[in-house]
């Protein structure tokens, strides 16, 4: 089966590690680049980042073009808190022994849409700073991808904010952008991606499967499972992962047409993505919401993609 | 014999407003103070006539005012769409026995609550302008309000927009002021209404109750399941009464804690009740959220207040 290409486009970050991790066994997409944005951590940060957990995957092939140091407007938002001083946890990594491109990304992401021809799909797991530069700068880009799979927003609720979660809050200018662009945007937000968590023990047999890859899969991701109590969930989720997982099959996930616009001026509501899905009054229809998952699925996914890493 | 817990009925009604007050004068638990109509399902002139048309109904014999104008700061939305034309579209209704008192809305409030030994609830199904209103001109009453036990908002979703349901949409400003003023808040929302649902073979059974008051909610819900069928709903969301339900059978539901702002602002989100579930704003709750109810036990309740004005004609 021929694969579609794919282009991550990410904050890298601790579970953007694992989103990269996940990349390299996908059934139905190939990863083609990797382009970077500030987010959880810095711009220089996740792009160093990036290099090196593609080498940790064994995938030096992949090119990693550093994208927007701040959002198109707002504040720079970063989470040091939750992903450490170097975006990793401050979990030590090999320096990087490539070095990332030099085309920006959002030139990157458009190049790669031009060559494909409709055929890219790209998946933003951080703020939405690179995709809208490269929409206000290509006008025909939403026409050359085939989806953008997002993972940010929430059709309920939030996470930096009662009703905004970090992706979207951390350039909601941008998400609003994407949502418009015209070209089929499906969202991973909180919705599903916190149904999508492992437990403590759950990490520890990951770890157990031996692979340097799954070992540091568990390492990173315990380093943030304290940040869940908070919403009460009994393990950590796997925001970044899933989403890539649901690009790759959405076959076990629930999905709906729903219209989504982003808050942009709202003092407690920026950043909010706000959906018709549970209300009377309807909007128009030009994103798709992902609301549940087959945790046992998805649980069975990242195991069998570990598993591919120790063979 | 337990004392009764002294109420005021704030409201625009409105097909939901008037069966929460079916509710409410049926209940042998409530002492109705007052009434006092507000803007919102249509014009303050609209909901005061139905107001008192619903009271004739009922025989519920007590001072009703008329509410402001309009909203607090912003311009009325009305709801013909749910309501009709005169907010209480459906079945003929007795003309208004007594007139509204020549006094506004928020001194009817501030008198009963100033005469009332024991503190009084507030129960508003409609935007809280005449709330809000009171509380700006009698901080001191303060103490003298129990609970406020409202319908209103939703924390997961809206309904006349995607993020704010009607009520709050209506009057954020007067919201705002009623959720900060520190006064215990029940609030019925409409991640709880949305699940009061009232079914087509429910209306049938509060029909055969065969007396004119239940006859009348029988009628009522059958015309304002009208709009919520053509949108796909299996019954009709008795909101308000739910806030009602709260006050007398509060055993029925289930209710969270939490700190909840109103949005006053924004492109998309004025009038969002913004609850923060998982206190990531460090704010004490302000609010205790009805988040679930036993809809079985809630028609049931209904059914029985249908029960209350007689047996079948």
């Amino acid at each position: 089966m021929n694969k579609f290409p794919m282009l991550l486009d990410c904050d890298t970050g601790v579970d953007d590690a694992v989103a990269i991790l996940l990349t390299k066994y996908l059934n139905t997409l190939e990863l083609v680049a990797v382009t970077t944005v500030a987010g959880n951590v810095e711009v220089e940060h996740t792009t160093r980042n990036s290099l090196q957990v593609l080498e940790l995957a064994g995938m030096t092939h992949i090119p990693v073009y550093p994208g927007a140091e701040k959002p198109l407007l707002g504040e720079t938002v970063t989470a040091h808190h939750v992903h450490g001083q170097n975006g990793l946890n401050d979990m030590v990594l090999p320096q990087p022994a490539r070095k990332p491109e030099h085309m920006p990304a959002w030139d990157a992401i458009y190049e790669y849409a031009k060559k494909y021809k409709g055929e890219l799909v790209v998946i933003a797991i951080g703020p939405l700073t690179n995709l809208a530069l490269a929409i206000a700068k290509y006008k025909e880009l939403p026409q050359l991808l085939k989806r953008i799979v997002i993972m940010g927003g929430a059709a309920v609720g939030g996470n930096v904010t009662p009703c905004a979660e970090f992706n979207v809050y951390a350039d909601p200018e941008a998400a609003d952008m994407v949502f418009t662009c015209g070209a089929p945007v499906y969202m991973c937000g909180l919705d599903v991606t916190m149904r999508s968590y492992l437990t403590a023990e759950e990490l520890d047999e990951l770890a157990a499967l031996g692979s340097k890859q799954a070992v540091f899969t568990r390492d990173v991701m315990q380093g943030i499972l304290k940040f869940y109590r908070t919403y009460k969930l009994g393990g950590v989720a796997f925001h970044d992962p899933v989403t890539v997982l649901y690009a790759d099959d959405d076959s076990y996930f629930q999905t709906d047409h729903a219209g989504v616009r982003v808050e942009t001026k709202g003092e407690l509501t920026r950043g909010k993505t706000v959906t018709d899905l549970y209300s009377d009054k309807q909007m128009e229809h030009n994103a798709y919401v992902v609301t549940n998952v087959d945790r046992d699925i998805f649980k069975k996914r990242v195991f069998e993609i570990m598993v591919k890493y120790g063979e | 014999m337990t004392k009764k817990i002294p109420v005021i009925l704030d409201g625009d009604p409105g097909h939901d407003d008037a069966i929460a007050w079916v509710l409410a004068a049926a209940s042998p638990l409530l002492d109705i103070k007052a009434v006092t109509s507000v803007c919102g399902n249509q014009t303050i002139q609209k909901t005061t006539y139905n107001a008192g048309r619903i009271m004739t109904l009922v025989g519920l014999d007590v001072p009703l005012a008329m509410g402001r104008i309009k909203p607090l700061v912003a311009d009325a939305i009305i709801a013909p769409t749910v309501h009709g034309n005169s907010g209480l579209d459906g079945p003929v209704l007795p003309e208004p026995k007594n007139k509204p008192v020549d006094k506004d809305a928020c001194t009817l409030m501030a008198e009963v609550l100033e005469a009332s030994e024991e503190p009084v609830v507030l129960i508003p199904t409609g935007p809280l302008t005449n709330i809000a209103t009171l509380l700006l001109l009698y901080p001191q009453l303060k103490p003298k309000i129990k609970h406020i036990y409202l319908m209103g908002g939703g924390i997961e979703f809206g309904n006349w927009t995607p993020a704010a349901e009607f009520n709050i949409l209506v009057d954020p400003e007067a919201a705002d002021v009623v959720f900060k003023s520190g006064v215990p808040i029940t609030m019925a929302g409409l991640d709880v209404t949305e699940q009061a649902l009232v079914f087509p073979e429910d209306f049938e059974r509060i029909r055969a109750v065969g007396n004119p008051v239940a006859k009348v909610v029988a009628e009522w819900l059958d015309f304002f399941y009208g709009f919520h069928r053509s949108i796909g709903y299996p019954g009709a969301p008795v909101h308000d009464a739910v806030a009602v339900a709260a006050l007398i059978k509060p055993e029925i539901m289930t209710m969270v804690q939490m700190y909840v702002a109103i949005e006053t602002t924004g492109d998309y989100c004025r009038g969002t009740t913004v609850g923060d579930r998982f206190g990531v704003l460090g704010q004490p709750a302000n609010a205790r959220v009805i988040m679930g109810i036993d809809r079985k036990a809630f028609v049931d309740l209904l059914a029985e207040a249908a029960e209350h004005y007689g047996k079948g004609a």
